[in-house]
């Protein structure tokens, strides 16, 4: 029994959604605060409020792939965005011991007007990677993503498929204890999402740790050690045996 | 691969509780390396498209120092005989606020032109302003090489006094964080202020001894223009460089302006504190 190094406990994040318009601009604001109350800097008074998670209690140990699987809106990015510190929760808390790399949706914080080579300086370096590292790791990142030719190309003349590319060349080589991937594989070719599940299983069996979104049902039968399905905000299952749980999920897909 | 052992790491707890002060700043050293590699990407991508490249550093001040020049020493007759050259006078008021002037939409709209970078990776935000900010201090420092080369021209030599001039930078840098940081939080919920802001600098400027000096001023009306945090930084640097017999030391405005720079930079920073957490959902 290894001890965890994410202890995710009664997590949960409220939205509010706002049955008026929002308020945008200053002369609204002050409007509002005339004819209202004072404190509408924040949402509207008029709401109704949204738990996009409720209730979630996860503990993952180091050397562990967890995937994540649910439905659109079943709050899976919105965990995965709490556990790369982009949104703070509203209730609960996350323990986390490690450096944590995530890969968010496609264009992972690439500034467009500059080149690869200097975004990978960027992100690297966001990624908490010291700048030296990342330099002696340069050709090899470069070579992962396999786009030698358009290293010099400022990333906005990128394809999306590029764009993951490096993204995932650069968060694979900053040496993260903790591997974030929200459902960009998906937007690589093949061949690279092969490439990708690879390394992270490479990873994993070195003691580092993997949680993955994905709605590629069969990839995960095969990799991971451990599967949450998630449903309306809340964690439906979380077990270990992968395969009863993706079985379940899929006959309830068929259902509905 | 390293391996090192598990209890040497750190616990980070993530509960949505904002950080303190210090815990904030220690995380920003954590990160110092993004900011290296920001303020230097800053400063590539100012020059890279342009034909003159650094040049327009040099360029800017110089003529805006000709034309106050022009504008208030000769058309409204400010200069004066036998004191400190004019264009000297004019430098120590057209830098700073060249540079305030800069720096605070500058660091306004950072976190809103980032968005989309903030939506993707985790890294303290305050980053970004304050690597906005300082790369327009690079500018501002390489500014005063201008002021060497007019002393070098009309023979005019700085006495001891000069020692106070970095204190004034400071001042003035302190002064653009605060309000940089406080304005970047309020133009990511509230966009319309980017259209307030350059209009106030505009009023800003000609309420700053930028191209007169403060005995312009009526005394009945100094007392509240010091409080135009401006005010005591550009006569502080006129009284550090240019001292001989110009005046005497502007103790009012200087105590003025620490004040309401102290009181901007903490209610700068507290804002900013209070809402780096919910950036992303006040968008």
């Amino acid at each position: 029994m290894v001890a965890p190094c994410i202890r995710i406990a009664g997590l949960g994040k409220r939205y509010r959604l706002s049955h008026q318009h929002r308020v945008d601009s200053l002369k609204g604001w002050l409007t509002s605060l005339a004819f209202r109350r004072l404190d509408s800097f924040g949402p509207d008074s008029d709401y109704e409020e949204f738990w996009a998670l409720r209730n979630v209690s996860i503990e993952v140990e180091p050397g562990q792939f967890l995937a994540l699987i649910g439905r659109n809106g079943s709050g899976k990015s919105t965990l995965l965005k709490i556990l790369s510190r982009i949104i703070p929760p509203s209730e609960g808390s996350i323990q986390i011991q490690g450096r944590t790399a995530s890969l968010l949706e496609v264009g992972t914080g690439f500034h467009p007007e500059l080149t690869g080579r200097e975004n990978i300086f960027l992100n690297g370096t966001m990624l908490g990677c010291p700048i030296a590292v990342v330099r002696s790791r340069f050709d090899s990142i470069v070579e992962f993503s396999g786009i030698e030719r358009f290293i010099d190309t400022p990333v906005k003349h990128y394809s999306s498929g590029m764009y993951v590319r490096l993204a995932y060349a650069i968060a694979a080589h900053v040496d993260a204890e903790i591997l974030v991937i929200d459902e960009v594989l998906a937007v690589g070719d093949a061949e690279f999402q092969e490439k990708c599940l690879k390394h992270v299983e490479a990873l994993v069996s070195n003691g580092r740790t993997c949680i993955l979104v994905s709605h590629a049902l069969e990839q995960i039968r095969r990799m991971a050690t451990h599967v949450a399905w998630m449903e309306q905000g809340k964690l439906r299952e979380f077990s270990q045996s992968v395969s009863g749980v993706l079985d379940r999920y899929s006959e309830s897909c068929r259902l509905t | 691969m390293p391996k090192e052992s598990q209890q040497q790491r750190e616990w980070r707890k993530i509960d949505g509780k904002p950080v303190g002060f210090l815990a904030y700043c220690r995380e920003l050293i954590e990160y110092r390396e993004v900011a290296y590699v920001l303020i230097g990407r800053d400063l590539i991508i100012r020059f890279r498209h342009t034909y003159f490249g650094l040049a327009w550093l040099l360029f800017k001040p110089l003529m805006l120092m000709a034309t106050m020049t022009f504008a208030f020493g000769h058309l409204a007759g400010f200069a004066k005989e036998g004191a400190v050259p004019y264009p000297l006078i004019i430098f120590c008021g057209v830098i700073p606020w060249y540079f305030f002037s800069n720096a605070v939409p500058d660091g306004m709209g950072t976190l809103s032109w980032h968005m989309h970078i903030i939506q993707k990776t985790y890294f303290p935000r305050a980053l970004f302003p304050l690597t906005a900010i300082t790369s327009d201090a690079v500018e501002f420092l390489v500014a005063w090489l201008l002021f060497a080369a007019t002393c070098v021209w009309f023979r005019f030599v700085p006495d001891w006094r000069a020692i106070f001039f970095p204190l004034f930078c400071i001042q003035l840098y302190l002064l653009c964080v605060g309000i940089g940081l406080g304005l970047s939080v309020v133009n990511v919920r509230f966009r319309d202020i980017s259209n307030l802001v350059p209009f106030l600098l505009s009023i800003g400027f000609l309420l700053s001894p930028v191209g007169y000096t403060l005995d312009r001023v009526p005394e009945d009306w100094q007392l509240l223009y010091v409080f135009n945090p401006m005010v005591g930084i550009i006569e502080g640097l006129r009284w550090s460089l240019l001292s001989h017999d110009l005046h005497a030391f502007p103790r009012d405005a200087v105590l003025a302006s620490a004040g309401v720079t102290a009181i901007i930079g903490w209610g700068g920073t507290q804002t900013f504190l209070k809402h780096e957490l919910d950036l992303v959902d006040l968008a």
